[in-house]
């Protein structure tokens, strides 16, 4: 098992499309397992995850960066596992969103911001850089 | 993605697995096929999916905002704890009519129908 000294280190790297968010869905699904959470906290984070990814997808089509990439960086740290998404979609500024668009968006974040214990999101030159934390045993 | 029709009045669309962003556009096109055919009442079976995410709900938001334009409405079949409380964590299970059954279900469009 982990210690504190060594955090175990999981990466991905996928095409920023619709058909690949599954994928790193499972990925993270295989990695939190490994933890002690509990089987709802795992589902949250494949949720939050997925969440994170799909937005990305979303930016990089109406930003026409699908040929780009996300990448996917976990560490797992005791109880403490961090998922760092960083994605190439360009820059999150558009006001020309449908309706629609706009609401799955905000409940796509709102998931996010209840389903993990810390996120921070921050621009980046090519993209967004999204990073979430959760810890085993909370509840 | 699998859509049956009850009657004639009340079609049901019956999802499987993941409903994504790679999965949501074709129930959003079954949505529409229903409402451009003249469907003033909808049930969408969730029983057999397993992962359901904010584009999902996105599309359910979206027809069921149609259907209630025209006095229609949209309800949900969905047995599943764990899909159900997607819909609780966003506030959303205060939105749609959510039935264990699709028994249930019909009965209560049913009654609206009259």
């Amino acid at each position: 098992m982990t210690n504190a000294d060594s955090p175990a280190r999981v990466e991905l790297v996928i095409p920023c499309k619709p058909e690949f968010v599954g994928v790193a869905r499972l990925a993270i699904l295989g990695v939190a397992s490994r933890m002690r959470f509990s089987y709802d906290e795992v589902e949250d984070i494949r949720l939050a995850v997925g969440e994170a990814c799909t937005t990305a997808v979303e930016w990089a089509e109406r930003n026409g960066r699908t040929d780009s990439t996300i990448t996917l960086r976990s560490e797992i740290a005791n109880d403490k596992l961090t998922v760092d998404i960083y994605d190439q979609a360009g820059a999150r500024e558009d006001n020309t969103k449908a309706e629609d668009e706009q609401e799955t968006e905000n409940i796509g974040a709102l998931l996010i911001t209840l389903l993990v214990d810390e996120i921070k999101i921050e621009p980046q030159a090519e993209g967004t850089h999204v990073r979430m934390v959760k810890y085993a045993g909370q509840r | 993605m699998d859509t049956r029709t009850i009657d004639n009045k009340l079609p049901v669309i019956e999802l499987e697995g993941e409903v994504d962003v790679y999965t949501a556009p074709q129930l959003k096109q079954q949505m529409i096929n229903l409402l451009e055919s003249g469907a003033k009442q909808m049930i969408i079976d969730l029983s057999k999916v397993e992962y359901l995410d904010s584009t999902a709900l996105g599309v359910l938001i979206g027809g069921l905002k149609r259907m209630r334009e025209t006095d229609g409405n949209m309800v949900l079949v969905c047995p599943s704890a764990r899909i159900r409380r997607v819909f609780e964590i966003t506030g959303l299970d205060k939105i749609f009519d959510i039935y264990n059954t699709a028994d249930e279900a019909q009965e209560a469009v049913g009654k609206e129908t009259g």
